[in-house]
């Protein structure tokens, strides 16, 4: 499996080299903004490294799916079902590293954003100004102290959920058109369609489920509804793929 | 060890491949014979898992064909299909990362042979270089059944030579060799078993010695009564 996911990450390799670049470029700009007081270069590379952080992480979720797609629509596939892996094992690899990738950036950005805007306090308001936001920033997250890490844990689960129910929906809605019209064209227009039918199914599912006051509860109950559709999809594309699937 | 079974697969409404069986037995080179669109390719990639036969089946030491079996079958693919970034050394360390019957050093000396170097890139290969790189990763593998789909397509006549001369050097008496191809004159030298497909059928099974011993024929000959003129008849 980590062999396939390695495998998985060069494939993207490329597109992720390029967010670095064009990060490092904004974070330069910002830098010299900062540092050479250039108005300008501030907001130019403050919002370069935003749209960096937005559209990057947004980009790698989707390219997954692209790369699923060219993966099943093309010859290369045979560098995926000619190895002795079975079609889950594939799968999972591909869910895997789209999900550690996304993981591993937000917190590259995320760092990011608290360096730069540590030195842009320490650097244009001078050390007191920082030291008195730092300590504002403590008053806050004990305002906030009543974020537990209970709620936090369900926030995190929400967030994991609606990612891989996006993610494996869309896997089964290539995987399905792949097999219908197998490398056909507008496949990817079928699988988009398909997409959102399986989207919309997965809504119509969700609505379902039974309405509770408590908002924790209705939470947990989405979330383990979200999962059961996670499953159920993963198993149905891996039996797909392994079963009728040709390549 | 490999056996077909009543395998039938349709494509819209035409079957490409329609209720074939025969077996494959180790220490025998086969091959699949019979002209462009016949199913030769279908049938190969059916045995390698890749393609899913609609009814029927091939079945490997009696389990029908999947992950574990590719861990003992080598197939050989006559289109390209290694990723673009890759170079020749990628494709290695890709089949050394997946196949534990696959040896780097043998792999190296194939390459060697035939006169590629592990920094190409696959992108920028001939379409006769590629095939010697797609034979030189295939024929790297200590496999069990080696299938190869037209490896001799688009090579020179130097080239074919050091392709048939790996082809030979991986006959072993526990193994199976099925190569298809146009070329009959070239695989005749070599081969033990002629498969011939017909439209989706199979067309007849000679051994090659026996066909000449018996009936006086070379595989030349049985390909030009079954696909020539007065051919149409299929057993």
């Amino acid at each position: 499996m980590l062999k396939l996911m390695k495998y998985e990450f060069r494939k993207t390799m490329f597109s992720k080299a390029i967010l670095l670049i064009i990060t490092a470029i904004s974070e330069v700009v910002f830098l010299i903004g900062l540092f050479f007081n250039w108005g300008n270069g501030l907001g130019i590379g403050t919002l370069g490294l935003a749209m960096c952080a937005m559209i990057g992480i947004f980009y790698i979720g989707v390219e997954s799916l692209l790369v699923f797609h060219r993966d099943l629509n093309t010859k290369q596939s045979y560098m995926l079902f000619l190895t002795p892996k079975n079609s889950y094992q594939v799968l999972g690899a591909k869910v895997l590293e789209n999900g550690i990738s996304i993981f591993v950036t937000g917190l590259f950005f995320a760092a990011l954003a608290a360096l730069d805007a540590s030195l842009a306090i320490l650097y244009l308001g001078g050390l007191k100004e920082f030291l008195d936001m730092l300590g504002q920033l403590l008053t806050n997250i004990q305002v906030n102290i009543n974020i537990t890490p209970g709620s936090a844990f369900m926030m995190f689960m929400t967030v994991l959920t609606s990612w891989l129910l996006m993610v494996v929906m869309g896997y089964l809605a290539i995987i399905l058109s792949a097999t219908v019209l197998a490398g056909k064209r507008y496949s990817g227009i079928i699988s988009f369609v398909l997409y959102l039918i399986l989207g919309w199914a997965s809504g119509m599912i969700l609505d379902k489920l039974p309405v509770y006051g408590d908002e924790n509860m209705q939470l947990v109950v989405t979330i383990c509804g979200s999962l059961v559709i996670i499953a159920v999809m993963y198993a149905a594309a891996g039996w797909i793929m392994e079963r009728k699937l040709s390549v | 060890m490999l056996e077909c079974r009543e395998i039938t697969k349709i494509y819209g409404r035409k079957k490409a491949v329609d209720a074939v069986s025969f077996q494959i037995e180790p220490g025998r080179i086969y091959a699949m014979l019979g002209p462009n669109g016949s199913g030769k390719t279908t049938l190969m990639k059916m045995a390698a898992g890749l393609v899913k036969p609609n009814t029927g089946g091939f079945f490997y030491n009696n389990e029908p064909v999947g992950p574990k079996s590719r861990r003992e079958i080598a197939y050989m693919s006559t289109e390209p299909y290694f990723y673009a970034w890759m170079t020749a050394q990628d494709v290695g360390k890709y089949y050394e990362d997946f196949f534990e019957d696959f040896s780097m050093e043998q792999y190296q000396k194939l390459l060697q042979r035939m006169e590629l170097t592990p920094d190409m890139k696959t992108k920028s290969l001939s379409s006769g270089m590629m095939a010697k790189l797609k034979i030189a990763v295939t024929m790297a593998r200590d496999a069990k059944i080696y299938m190869l789909d037209e490896p001799l397509n688009g090579i020179d006549l130097l080239a074919r030579d050091e392709i048939m001369r790996s082809i030979l050097e991986a006959s072993d008496p526990d193994k199976a060799l099925i190569v298809s191809s146009h070329l009959v004159d070239e695989l005749e030298k070599v081969v033990d078993v002629a498969i011939f497909v017909k439209e989706g059928h199979l067309a007849g099974m000679y051994d090659v010695e026996e066909l000449r011993i018996r009936q006086g024929k070379s595989v030349a000959d049985v390909y030009r009564e079954i696909y020539g003129h007065g051919g149409e008849q299929t057993c």
